[in-house]
């Protein structure tokens, strides 16, 4: 492999003779700043490993109680799913469309896709849609707002805690470990490394072919 | 020298989808890498943002006019907008979260409406702007859309909990047109493309 490659910068449009950069160094854009390749140790390894872990996770995350409150005697609590079907009864069917998909379906597309593609890579699989998956997954990581619901759960806590006591359930320490894990599925995904891995797999198999 | 730095007027394009860096010919219309259809800069990015923008603008007013949820007890109804609610989080002692939720559903939405304005104007009218400056400010108009959804899942998670016989919360519709602000001004900065900022300099 060649060590030294033009690029664009996505932001500015800056040609850039780059120096194929060493695990853990980081190389900006010297015209506008964004950070352009930021190489990781075993990057489809670490990927396969957390994509698993996550898929895992995601069931208790979805499926045991996450926050409890009790009122009048009677106690309450709720799971990812059951605000969705909530919403859905009241006739906000838009919101709750956009909850179900921002805080359940597009973050475990996300998960599967980042397992089937690491996936293939690690075992140096070719596949005729890792492009297509690549891309989906390209543009599905803005709409995964797995911390920004985390977030929302504190602040409801708090709201409720002025009324009733809290019972937190192992659902919510699933879902805490869930983003961890997407957090670190993330930052150890090396974008730029798997496009070349998936190039060379194609070539291979043309070849074979 | 400035201009001979720009990929596409050195005949390049550079992939949207992947990055790759593609040697502008007559035949090439898709990425080699991604096959993902290439795109000098983003297709129709000013009329797209704008006509994103215009209507998150219309949807903004009934989303801070309308009560986005209300809590009945036994009876008695209690509506609360957006700003209502950060006012009773604030008046019943629980400043930093007033604070937060002040931030992601009125700071936020607010100043994205206006970040993504200028940024239009800036270009349409080919402002003199330092553009390292204004490429930071959309990096981080990009960033913090998402965390407006905050309030919809807290309403999500609410409706869910609070449900007894007697006292219950319940969504309202500012709860739709809120959500569609924050969707529609993320499809807007999605579609703007930041280069363009750079281009007319
Ligand atoms: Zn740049
Ligand atoms: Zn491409």
């Amino acid at each position: 492999m060649n060590n030294t490659s033009y690029q664009a910068c996505p932001e500015c449009d800056l040609l850039i003779d780059l120096v194929q950069p060493e695990i853990g160094e980081k190389i900006h854009c010297p015209r506008c700043g964004l950070l352009l390749l930021r190489p990781r140790k075993q990057s489809i390894e670490r990927t396969f490993a957390l994509s698993i872990a996550g898929l895992i996770l995601f069931v208790p995350a979805n499926f045991l109680p996450m926050v409890g409150i009790t009122l009048l005697g009677k106690a309450n609590s709720g799971i990812l799913m059951s605000g969705v079907i909530s919403l859905f009864n009241e006739n906000m069917w838009p919101v709750s469309i956009v909850v179900f998909l921002a805080s359940i379906l597009f973050p475990l597309l996300h998960i599967s896709l980042s397992l089937l593609i690491s996936g293939h890579l690690y075992f140096n699989r070719y596949n005729r849609n890792l492009v297509s998956w690549m891309r989906w997954m390209h543009h599905l990581d803005e709409w995964v707002m797995l911390e920004v619901y985390m977030l929302s759960i504190i602040v409801a806590c708090v709201k409720l805690m002025s009324i009733s006591p809290l019972i937190l359930g192992w659902g919510l320490y699933a879902f805490i470990t869930l983003i961890f894990i997407t957090a670190l599925l993330t930052s150890s995904l090396d974008k730029e490394l798997f496009w070349q891995h998936i190039e060379q797999l194609s070539k291979d198999n043309k070849h074979a072919s | 020298m400035q201009a001979k730095q720009c990929a596409l007027k050195q005949g390049f394009i550079n992939c949207h989808d992947c990055g790759y860096l593609v040697k502008i010919t007559q035949q090439l219309s898709s990425c080699p890498r991604c096959r993902s259809h290439l795109h000098e800069r983003k297709p129709h990015s000013l009329q797209r943002t704008c006509a994103l923008l215009l209507s998150s603008f219309f949807l903004y007013i009934p989303a801070n006019i309308f009560p986005i949820m209300t809590v009945t007890q036994f009876g008695t109804g209690d509506a609360h907008t957006i700003a209502g609610g950060i006012i009773e989080l604030i008046d019943g002692g629980m400043i930093p979260i007033g604070l937060l939720v002040l931030v992601a559903s009125i700071l936020v939405p607010s100043s994205k409406l206006i970040g993504i304005s200028l940024l239009l104007l800036s270009v349409y009218f080919r402002w003199k702007i330092n553009a390292r400056r204004w490429t930071f400010m959309y990096r981080v108009i990009a960033f913090i859309g998402r965390w407006s959804m905050l309030d919809i899942f807290m309403i999500s998670i609410l409706v869910d909990l609070v449900d007894f016989t007697g006292v219950q919360i319940i969504a309202g519709p500012a709860a739709i047109a809120f959500a569609a602000v924050v969707i529609l001004t993320m499809f807007a900065a999605e579609n703007f493309d930041p280069r363009l900022l750079w281009d007319k300099q």
